[in-house]
């Protein structure tokens, strides 16, 4: 096969068993695989290669792993996803914010792994392709007319309130993309209070039983406890 | 010879100097030089004459000694001495066409002796030599490692000049800096009584005649030699303290007994004297001065001129080096004696105000403050420093005001009624013809009536007076005058007065002593009382508040509490006299400030003390010893408390300040208690947890190790199998680990909720994806309703609850079972059920299942790996930190339901 047109992929973990796990299931998935162990050399080799996707662990020996994001951010759209601890919520959270796409969780599966980064490619292909603000968007049964300010599902127009309209078009924009519950707020109310936080629960509850096929087992809009939604594409 | 002697004591910079040195010269010594002072009164007490006899002693001990310069007087004996020396010849000097010898230093390091004889070490060198002063040149030798023996004249050093100028009118310009005197090794005073320094003088042993009259004339008197004597004897004395001093200092070691002196200050005007004294006194025993100030209910009644007074004598006491301290106290010989038991003190210096001139005293037996201290502490050294004329100004007693406050109208109309009385039925009694006697006891019983039926002594005084007026006056002839005729009448007239007054102050007595003991019982009463009540209060706020209500009822007064907590003040309590809640204005940050002050302190403060009286609060640190437990505040409202009140008050919160403390001793006690049964858990835990993760690894790394060897002669199904068992052995640890650090979170006391708002719904949905793959072909279904059940919950930690429960169902349950999850609100809850239709939970464990460690021994899980016995115990632990209960009950026909509660939250939503 030619390496050339395998996608690279950067992986920035400093524990070399995860690490040679992780490079392991790439390889054998196709993918062609730099391994670092700190932010430096991390950030190096982002500028050298300009590899499709990065994997980083938050917890680097250097640098903070949030810097490494900032910095990489400064430059490139890269599609970076954060490995991190489960306690460290918050260090998730602040990573998405600063620019981060999607994030696993230790201990994470293989499957899962491999899920990711084939979702976090393919969105980063799309974009590209898609030079132009596209107008409309389809995921499974969801057709979104932005220009048009409609939604339907499998072909009937969906009644939705104003808000959630914009929490749709908000997922749908960042489709694939892990949005933490602060930057939905943000975006929806200008604000990010706790009363905030409870109204996105209600919303995305009214909005999932409107989109979903079956709304007790939502696959559209992913739940990511502790820390925000997912648009998946079906 | 000395050096042996003085080297048994290491010195650092000894060794150091030591050590540059050896980079320096080339000389062998491994230290400094010693230096010896001879060190006489004046001239001619033989201190050249010691020296040298010193420095021969040395030669013949093998020493090498040389003599560097001696002073050339003509003394036979000193010069036959000096003979017997190796010399360094003087370097000639030639200055103003005048020839000098000095002493040649450069020779003399190039001769480099062990021991060198430098006389006369305060000597100015002539103008051109290396160094202005002889003491350099020392100096240096000594730098050289070269022992010196010198001599020195007492006038010569520095601090001692002005002293002798002023006995000998002599001002000496040659001086050398105490230091070099005070670090000298040894000094060897040559002393010799003045007659015989005297007759030297004359035998012309010392100056050559003439010079010996002129010198006799103006200086060598017995008057001069005798002073200037006691103050060599006295700096020598002095050096050798500084020496103990610096001993004990490098040995860290007591050398004398530690010797603390208290002493009273007051506002009286002779207090400065007392305190100097004592200060005098500390200084002569090397102790600790301690200044004491007794506040007592008095010490608000001062004048502004008396509290001047008082901070000047604090000042004045500071100044001396005192240690300042005040206590509180009504008693004050009592706090006296407690204070000094309580901090060591070995002495006390008071003086003796106010004590000696009570003729009442005298007459009715009251202890001094001196004698009362004798009886509290009899191992105290009491000093007592006569004042001079001054006339006693404690202030005056209670008693004393009480009893010369001027008498009411009533009571003046009482005693006059009285008088007339009686002076109408002695008229009656003269008519019948009844002696004189019974007239005069008449007048007695009147002014005995008097002392009984009114208060204050004026009256009772008035009363005897008027007694002898009227008796003389209507009486005794001639009447209707003030004369008599018969002298002995005087003699009446006097007895008369005294037994009037006697009998008058003994009744008095008698109505203040009535008085004290009411007071007394009321004191016992309210004390009583609220100690009853302290002991019924069962928490630090209850008893903080029985202190507040019994302050209250006794002062009528607004009164707030401000716990200590954590090394500050918490939030207050408020107790209000009236029915109007002034808490606002008594709560303001200013009024927590100096309640702060107060604490930080251990003193009182705010309204009516001296510290930050602005505040509108008489702040009291309830406290026993150096424990404050929190500060109580008295709203005064302008009023002052009175001193039997005040006493009262400080009883109260003494009392308060017992009963927080023992409060306080019995939570530690039970805090110790939780934490041994919780260390006690958490080595169960460990040893459980040893058991129950060494297994699973075992299997991890064996199979690893197997599929790593022997690859190729597995079969693929052995491999996929040896595969299997590693993954679902990790996910079994993946588990118990989480069990774990939620249990590191939830129980080891440091507990923080990370509270978010949450759906229900959305959490089910989560947690059953998270263990979707363990369900082994049971049919898991969710019960949705269309309520919005909206939570307020640490998500990671419910997830946790959710996830042991389904897996729990799971693995308690036959593979064609079916879990029902359901949640649905009831009043203020959300409740979430988690059902199973497997066999259910025995009655036997449902009391235990929620306890740690709890495995139950009738019910086998279907996939037999032994549980930890943490899962739900976890559970109930997060469950109730979340405020709700978690339950098993039976579900119908058969499996078991695990409920749990957790507080619902209303929705507002954002459009």
């Amino acid at each position: 096969m030619n390496n050339a047109a395998k996608p690279r992929i950067l992986l920035v973990e400093d524990d070399l068993t995860v690490q040679n796990l992780v490079s392991t299931a790439l390889d054998l998935h196709g993918y062609v695989v730099s391994k670092v162990c700190n932010g430096q050399a991390a950030i190096m080799d982002a500028v050298s290669h300009g590899p499709s996707l990065i994997m980083l662990d938050l917890g680097l020996p250097d640098i903070d792993g949030i810097e490494v994001i900032t910095k990489i951010r400064s430059w490139s759209a890269v599609p970076i996803i954060v490995i991190s601890a489960r306690t460290e919520d918050s260090d998730k959270i602040a990573a998405l914010d600063a620019g981060a796409d999607d994030y696993l969780t230790k201990p994470f599966s293989v499957d899962e792994l491999l899920a990711r980064v084939r979702a976090n490619l393919r969105r980063s292909s799309m974009a590209s392709s898609e030079s132009t603000e596209a107008s409309t968007f389809d995921n499974g049964p969801l057709h979104i007319d932005y220009a048009a300010g409609y939604a339907t599902k499998d072909g009937r127009e969906l009644s939705l309130t104003p808000t959630e309209y914009k929490l749709l078009v908000l997922l749908a924009k960042n489709v694939d993309k892990v949005l933490t519950h602060t930057f939905i707020t943000r975006e929806i109310w200008g604000t990010s209070w706790d009363s905030d936080l409870a109204s996105l629960r209600v919303f995305m509850r009214t909005l999932r039983k409107k989109i979903e096929v079956d709304p007790s087992h939502p696959k559209m809009i992913q739940t990511h406890m502790g820390v925000g939604y997912r648009m998946q594409r079906l | 010879m000395q050096r042996d002697a003085s080297d048994t004591r290491v010195n650092p910079d000894l060794i150091l100097k030591a050590i540059e040195k050896d980079e320096v010269a080339d000389d062998a010594r491994t230290s400094r030089g010693h230096l010896k002072i001879f060190f006489g009164y004046a001239a001619g007490t033989g201190k050249t004459y010691a020296m040298l006899q010193a420095a021969h002693a040395a030669k013949r001990r093998g020493v090498d000694v040389v003599a560097g310069y001696i002073e050339p007087h003509e003394r036979p004996a000193t010069a036959h001495l000096a003979q017997g020396l190796e010399n360094v010849p003087c370097k000639l000097i030639e200055h103003n066409g005048i020839a000098l010898n000095e002493f040649d230093l450069d020779a003399a390091i190039e001769r480099a002796p062990q021991l060198i004889l430098v006389d006369e070490l305060a000597h100015t060198n002539a103008p051109g030599s290396r160094h202005d002063k002889r003491y350099q040149d020392v100096e240096e030798l000594l730098h050289a490692g070269i022992d010196v023996y010198t001599t020195v004249n007492v006038q010569h050093i520095e601090s001692l000049n002005d002293m002798v100028a002023s006995i000998t009118g002599v001002v000496v310009s040659e001086r050398i800096p105490d230091r070099i005197f005070d670090d000298a090794d040894q000094v060897e005073l040559v002393d010799i009584e003045p007659e015989d320094l005297l007759e030297r003088l004359r035998a012309g042993l010392v100056y050559r005649p003439a010079q010996a009259d002129r010198a006799q004339q103006h200086f060598f008197t017995v008057e001069n030699l005798t002073a200037l004597r006691e103050i060599a004897l006295r700096r020598c004395a002095d050096r050798t303290g500084h020496l103990t001093d610096a001993a004990r200092v490098l040995g860290n070691r007591d050398y004398y007994t530690r010797e603390r002196i208290l002493v009273c200050v007051s506002p009286a005007p002779t207090n400065p004297r007392i305190v100097r004294a004592a200060a005098r006194m500390a200084k002569a025993f090397r102790s600790e001065l301690v200044a004491l100030f007794v506040e007592s209910p008095r010490t608000q009644a001062m004048s502004d001129d008396e509290r001047a007074k008082l901070a000047a004598n604090i000042a004045l006491a500071e100044q001396l080096g005192a240690h300042m301290e005040t206590v509180y106290g009504d008693d004050i010989a009592f706090q006296i004696s407690e204070f000094a038991r309580l901090s060591g003190i070995s002495k006390i210096v008071m003086g003796r105000t106010g004590e000696r001139s009570s003729v009442r005293q005298a007459l009715f037996g009251r202890k001094s403050l001196v004698e009362q201290l004798i009886t509290f502490a009899p191992n105290l050294d009491i000093y007592i420093i006569p004042e001079q004329s001054t006339p006693p100004s404690r202030p005056k007693g209670r008693r004393h005001a009480l009893a010369l406050q001027p008498p009411s109208s009533r009571n003046v109309l009482r005693t006059l009624a009285l008088s007339l009385a009686a002076t109408a039925i002695g008229t009656a009694f003269r008519h019948l013809g009844f002696a004189d006697s019974s007239i005069i006891s008449l007048y007695i019983l009147t002014a005995l009536l008097t002392a009984v039926t009114t208060t204050g002594r004026i009256c009772t005084i008035v009363s005897s007076v008027l007694s002898v007026v009227l008796y003389n006056f209507c009486f005794v002839t001639p009447l209707f005058s003030l004369a008599s005729y018969d002298r002995s009448y005087l003699v009446t007239f006097g007895i008369m007065f005294a037994t009037a007054m006697v009998a008058g102050e003994l009744t008095a007595r008698i109505a203040d002593n009535a008085r004290t003991s009411a007071e007394n019982a009321f004191k016992t009463r309210v004390l009583l009382e609220t100690n009853q009540l302290l002991q019924q209060a069962h928490s630090a706020e209850e008893c903080a508040r029985v202190a507040m209500n019994q302050l209250v009822k006794l002062l009528k007064l607004d009164v707030v509490f401000y716990p200590a907590e954590h090394g500050t003040l918490g939030k207050a309590l408020y107790e209000s006299a009236g029915t109007e809640n002034r808490s606002a204005s008594l709560l303001t940050d200013y009024e927590r400030a100096v309640a702060t002050w107060t604490f930080t302190n251990n003193k009182r403060a705010g309204a009516s003390t001296r510290t930050l009286p602005e505040a509108r609060c008489l702040y009291l640190a309830v406290r026993t010893g150096d424990k404050v437990f929190g500060v109580i505040g008295i709203a005064l409202e302008g009023r002052e408390i009175e001193a039997f009140e005040h006493s009262i008050v400080l009883s109260i919160v003494g009392e308060c300040a017992l009963a927080l403390e023992s409060d306080r001793a019995a939570q530690e006690r039970e805090e110790a208690a939780v934490l041994a049964k919780n260390e006690q858990l958490r080595a169960n835990l460990l040893r459980s947890i040893g058991h129950d993760l060494r297994t699973p690894l075992t299997a991890i790394s064996g199979s690893a190790a197997i599929l790593r060897k022997s690859d190729e002669k597995l079969s693929l199904e052995q491999r996929c199998d040896l595969a299997d068992a590693i993954y679902d052995d990790s996910l079994w640890l993946i588990d118990t680990v989480e069990n774990l650090l939620a249990i590191t979170r939830v129980e080891d006391g440091t507990i923080r909720l990370n509270l978010t708002s949450e759906l229900i719904d959305e959490v089910i949905e989560a947690a059953l994806s998270h263990v979707a793959q363990a369900s082994h072909g049971r049919a898991v279904t969710i019960e949705h309703t269309d309520d919005i059940l909206l939570v307020r919950i640490d998500v990671h930690l419910i997830m946790q609850v959710l996830t042991n429960l389904i897996m729990n169902a799971f693995k308690y349950t036959p593979e064609d079972s079916t879990v029902t999850i359901g949640a649905r609100r009831e009043g203020a809850f959300v409740v979430v059920d988690v059902a199973d239709d497997g066999p259910g939970v025995a009655d036997c464990d449902k009391p235990h299942i929620f306890e740690r460690f709890f495995t139950s021994s009738n019910t086998q899980p279907v996939d037999s790996r032994r549980s930890i016995g943490l899962g739900l115990s976890l559970c109930r632990s997060i469950v109730e930190a979340h405020g709700g209960v978690i339950e098993v009950r039976d579900s119908h026909p058969h499996g078991a339901i695990f409920r749990f509660t957790l507080p619902a939250e209303e929705i507002e939503i954002h459009e």
